[in-house]
């Protein structure tokens, strides 16, 4: 009677989960080749002639101290923490040319890109500005829409309190040092805003009057000095 | 007012008030688009989406800067430099850019200097040769100034066992991106590209 009752219950849960599993991995496969086909599309319209990979993990990088594969293995991986704040293709490609401007540079240079790679690690606050401008031509390139990068970085990235002794700049002045590379070089989409309603590009109006007002104030004076966003 | 009226009156002021569609929400102006770039005249970006790469064929381009550039500081991102073409370029025994021909680019990234002798660098980009497509032509090219940290960080690794002598290596500082008129640089012409 226990082994029928046990029977049963295994035949009744067992379907189940099996489903589950399969819509699981079923899942996994949708991002992964959305994911696939946007890396290549950039890749491809940016005519980058290396190779680069590009690998969706749902876990959660906060969780698992990972190394870091796109200067070793020039692999992209996009983690379920950094996936969960995409939106759309556009932040989709905002994120990954990112990606690919830092594995691209790794390739070049002394020892096989190893002497590069080094830079890189050794001066991360410079290069995070220098890949934010490389992945918005990228992104152009490509045929997307550059202000997406302003979007993800906004909702995805958090404001320290002073960026003196850290190894990243203030999340405000990524966000302004893109938005004047935008006006510098792509103007057009600054004219034709697509995320302009978008929530998230309204609070980055909101967050950066300041910086915007700068800004303006050296496009009027006709300086082409760096200003010392904050 | 009939009673059909009356219920769809109510209907559309329920609808009204529940709504989130957004005719209540503020929206903030972007007024540098509305003060600066609105005055301005502002073309489409170029993109490269109808790309074929079946082709191998590639024919360098070499290229020199017009005037000099002694260092990155005194160029800005988006300024329009000149280079001028240094000897023919032939495809199939016809000349498609002659030597002295003028080729419009613009900077598009500058990397400044760094400690641990990290170079500066330029990168050109966007060039513009008549005639041809610019997704027939190389998308940028980088000129990167005196590379100090290949003998920075040896010596930072040597200087490990002698704290903080280490460390002081940090502050030695990468060369400027310099650009002689002489300076050759190569840029690929794919004749077969779409």
């Amino acid at each position: 009677m226990f082994k029928k009752i046990l029977l049963l219950i295994l035949t009744a849960f067992t379907p189940l989960s099996c489903f589950a599993i399969e819509n699981t991995i079923a899942d996994e496969q949708f991002v992964q080749t959305h994911l696939s086909s946007v890396g290549a599309s950039i890749l491809n319209a940016n005519k980058i002639e290396e190779r680069i990979i590009f690998v969706y993990d749902k876990t959660d990088v906060k969780e698992k101290l990972k190394l870091d594969k796109t200067l070793i293995d020039r692999q992209v991986i996009v983690y379920g923490y950094d996936y969960k704040f995409i939106e759309d293709d556009n932040e989709l490609a905002a994120f990954i040319s990112r990606k690919i401007a830092e594995a691209f540079r790794s390739y070049s240079d002394f020892f096989d890109g190893r002497l590069s790679s080094l830079q890189i690690k050794a001066a991360p606050k410079k290069y995070q500005l220098v890949f934010d401008k490389i992945a918005v031509d990228y992104m152009v390139r490509a045929g997307y829409n550059p202000i997406a990068m302003i979007t993800l970085i906004n909702k995805s990235c958090p404001q320290k309190r002073t960026d003196k002794l850290s190894s990243s700049n203030l999340t405000s002045k990524r966000l302004a040092v893109i938005y004047e590379y935008i006006y510098t070089k792509y103007p057009y989409y600054l004219l034709h805003n697509e995320y302009f309603k978008n929530k998230h590009y309204q609070n980055f109006l909101l967050t950066s009057q300041d910086n915007r007002k700068m800004l303006e104030e050296k496009v009027r004076s006709r300086s082409t000095r760096e200003l010392n966003y904050e | 007012m009939s009673k059909f009226t009356k219920f769809f009156f109510v209907i559309v002021c329920v609808f009204c008030l529940n709504s989130k569609a957004g005719f209540c929400e503020e929206i903030t102006i972007d007024t540098f688009v509305e003060n600066i770039v609105k005055k301005e005249n502002i073309e489409k970006p170029y993109k490269n989406l109808n790309y074929n790469y079946q082709s191998t064929k590639k024919i360098p381009v070499k290229i020199f800067i017009k005037e000099k550039i002694k260092s990155e500081l005194d160029l800005y991102e988006g300024k329009t430099v000149d280079f001028i073409v240094s000897g023919d370029v032939y495809y199939n025994k016809r000349l498609i850019i002659p030597s002295g021909k003028i080729i419009k680019a613009k900077v598009g990234t500058i990397i400044k200097n760094g400690m641990n002798g990290i170079p500066a660098s330029i990168i050109f980009d966007s060039f513009e040769i008549e005639g041809i497509k610019q997704s027939q032509i190389s998308d940028s090219v980088e000129v990167f100034g005196q590379d100090r940290s290949l003998i920075v960080f040896p010596l930072k690794w040597a200087l490990t066992f002698l704290p903080p002598t280490g460390s002081l290596t940090n502050f030695i500082k990468g060369g400027h991106a310099k650009l002689k008129p002489g300076k050759i640089l190569k840029i690929y012409y794919y004749p077969e590209w779409t």
